[in-house]
């Protein structure tokens, strides 16, 4: 009898030990890979860092989708989840394919026309915030039209957001527009639609 | 040699008085309250028993024992269904119940053999856990398990203890102290046996049983059977019927509500019942519907699609208080109505090497409330489709963890046809019109939005045409490389001749 007791309450403490790595918060250190040689050379580190914000900011045929989709694909190549916020609903899954994203893998938030109309940004980046504080997500990409925000209200968002990926170590890529007010992230990356054209365009 | 078959176990669990703990659920503890039917009081509570009102009593001698005395209704039709939803909750205890009015419910006990532990052990287990299910429902029960389900149900009902527990074989020797009241006996039959100096189950048994066929009839005999702990009858399941729903009335309890945190906080009570009567049935709520009754009148309703099919409320925790938050109330909320729409029966899901529980639930918590406040279609995974028109090229699929899970590496595909080259990764719906400048037939630049830009180069044609049964399209697609843009995609439709800017290589 004591020692069925004494077994019981060693399962009882490994259970409670289990319980407690469980619920560490998913933290993923490092970068990560853009998945294109030609980019990863040009970024501290080699990647995007996990747990915080890196802003691709380019105009309409820069190459920030590009380059945001190919590190969606090395999140799932991980074995991540990937999440793509289309504020813009221009995301074309197709090309993403042809990437190599998969696109089972692939959530895709695109806030209903209706809804968004009054505000396409808030949804958008309200849903960023709950997949980037989730931790079930490697990466997450966020397009919205920041442009119509004014940087009074646009910083308290993006500083949420920061907090955001911080506290569920995904790696957020947030595309923006060259008007687009200024984005508090770790990494920013100006892309040039001229130069990035050498670049083989994929698909 | 076959092993010998013994009566099956059965677990008889008891609401005593449930038309009284039906009532008092939904209100605060009450002062003196009785139970009247038919105007005579059926049930009283412990303020109304101390002040003279008797089970049997008239309501007019009761009103005089106890002038502030609060006479409800006897509902019966309600009764049998808070008995069925307890039913309900109990499946997830054992795979076959009964509902056994008026106030019992019986579960095959012989599962709970199966869990490895003794006999004794696990049957206690069973029935500390059925409790705490009645308890979790907002009953007190008391629980019987015996050989039999007359047995067992005598020993609920009548041995006056929460727990009782007859070891296999021992059924007669549990019964022998009960009255015969207890072994079901009609009451002109008992009054009889009782002239007689036979009172007791256990001196009942002690008569010979063809006597008591000869003198009582089948009633006589079946009770003679009891009384020696024989009841070989199989219980019939339960089999619920409809989705589950619970309603709590708040005005007697706690007030109206006038915000979305209490009544949040209410709809928990009600998830927790809910999700206690699917999960018994191996079932998963994917679209709930919270109704709010406003005080004096109206409703609101609110839906609540669900990620995916699950019995866990505290995942529908985080949807229902993304759709309350926004909700503007006209009115104070008087009661509240938590029901089942559309269920599914739940996946045994798999997880895959890596994944942690604690992951898989976080992604269901984000995609609940997203669904829940952004629309169901907000959300989704594309699926290619086999078509010529860019536009149509991909659905919008359910993004489903569990399907999400088992595609293989990356690149794997869907098993559609791979993509044909030379897509952009936007695509401009609907598209927009370009303007072509040029100088001898050659096109120089190109006017799109309002500002000109040279064309730097150009690629194509590539034809795409079709669905002429339907919306016949026919467009010759190039791809420009303009000055200060970058890549467009642009098509030349053959109807017309017109230009359109459809995507860009963003």
């Amino acid at each position: 009898m004591g020692a069925a007791t004494q077994q019981r309450e060693v399962l009882e403490e490994l259970r409670r030990q289990i319980r407690r790595m469980e619920r560490r918060p998913a933290r993923r250190e490092g970068v990560l890979a853009c998945g294109r040689p030609e980019v990863e050379a040009l970024l501290p580190g080699g990647g995007f860092p996990r747990g915080s914000i890196s802003s691709l900011r380019g105009g309409p045929a820069s190459g920030k989708t590009f380059v945001a989709l190919s590190a969606l694909r090395e999140a799932q190549a991980g074995g991540g989840l990937a999440a793509f916020v289309d504020g813009r609903g221009e995301l074309y899954p197709p090309a993403a394919r042809a990437l190599g994203v998969e696109l089972a893998r692939l959530l895709i938030v695109r806030p209903e026309p209706a809804r968004a109309a009054r505000d396409a940004v808030l949804p958008g980046l309200w849903a960023a915030e709950v997949l980037l504080a989730s931790g079930a997500f490697a990466a997450v990409a966020i397009d919205v039209p920041l442009r119509d925000v004014s940087p009074a209200r646009a910083e308290p968002l993006l500083r949420r957001l920061r907090a955001a990926a911080e506290k569920g170590g995904a790696a957020a890529l947030l595309l923006s527009g060259p008007g687009d007010p200024a984005i508090p992230a770790a990494l920013r990356i100006d892309l040039d639609a001229v130069r990035l054209a050498e670049v083989d365009h994929g698909a | 040699m076959a092993p010998e078959r013994g009566p099956p176990r059965v677990l008889a669990v008891v609401v005593p008085a449930l038309p009284l703990q039906r009532v008092l659920r939904a209100r605060p503890p009450a002062g003196a309250l009785a139970v009247v039917s038919e105007g005579v009081v059926r049930h009283a509570t412990a303020p109304a028993l101390a002040a003279g009102v008797r089970p049997g009593d008239s309501l007019v001698q009761a009103r005089a024992a106890c002038a502030e005395l609060e006479a409800v209704p006897l509902d019966d039709a309600a009764d049998r269904a808070a008995l069925r939803a307890l039913a309900e909750a109990l499946l997830s205890l054992s795979p076959v119940v009964e509902v056994a009015h008026p106030g019992a419910v019986l579960l095959d006990a012989a599962g709970a053999r199966l869990s490895g532990s003794e006999p004794e052990a696990a049957e206690q287990a069973l029935a500390e856990r059925t409790l705490a299910l009645c308890s979790d429902m907002g009953f007190r029960g008391r629980v019987a398990v015996a050989d039999g389900k007359g047995v067992a149900l005598a020993l609920a009902r009548h041995a006056g203890r929460e727990r009782t527990r007859a070891a296999p074989g021992e059924g007669a020797l549990a019964l022998a102290p009960l009255p015969l009241g207890a072994l079901g006996l009609p009451v002109d039959v008992a009054r009889w046996l009782s002239a007689l100096g036979v009172e007791s189950a256990g001196a009942l048994a002690a008569l010979p049983a063809e006597t008591l066929a000869h003198r009582f009839g089948a009633p006589g005999a079946a009770a003679g059977r009891l009384a020696r702990g024989v009841d070989p009858r199989p219980l019939v399941p339960f089999v619920p019927e409809t989705f589950p729903h619970e309603r709590w009335d708040l005005e007697g309890e706690v007030g109206v509500l006038s915000s979305a945190e209490p009544v949040l906080f209410a709809a928990k009570r009600l998830a927790d019942r809910v999700a206690a009567r699917l999960g018994g049935r191996g079932l998963g709520a994917s679209r709930l519907r919270l109704t709010l009754f406003l005080d004096p009148r109206g409703e609101e309703r609110v839906d609540v699609p669900l990620a995916r099919p699950g019995a866990d409320p505290s995942l529908w925790l985080a949807p229902l208080r993304e759709r309350l938050a926004g909700l503007r109330l006209p009115a104070p909320v008087c009661a509240l109505d938590l029901a089942v729409v559309e269920a599914a029966e739940v996946p045994a899901e798999q997880l895959a090497v890596g994944d942690r529980p604690e992951v898989a639930r976080a992604l269901d918590v984000a995609l609940s409330r997203l669904a829940a406040r952004l629309g169901e279609h907000a959300l989704f995974a594309a699926e290619a489709a086999d078509r010529h028109r860019p536009e149509a090229a991909y659905r919008a699929t359910p993004f489903r963890r569990g399907v999400a899970a088992r595609v293989a590496g990356p690149g794997s595909g869907d098993g559609a046809p791979g993509p044909p080259p030379g897509r952009p990764t936007r695509l401009i719906v609907p598209p927009r019109p370009v303007v072509a400048l040029g100088e001898g037939g050659r096109i120089t630049s190109l006017r799109v939005d309002g500002a000109t830009r040279a064309v730097l180069s150009l690629a194509g044609p590539e034809r795409l045409a079709g669905e002429w049964w339907n919306e016949p399209f026919d467009r010759d697609y190039y791809r420009a490389r303009l000055e200060g843009l970058g890549e467009a995609w642009i098509y030349r439709d053959g109807r017309d001749g017109r230009l359109w800017l459809h995507g860009l290589f963003d």
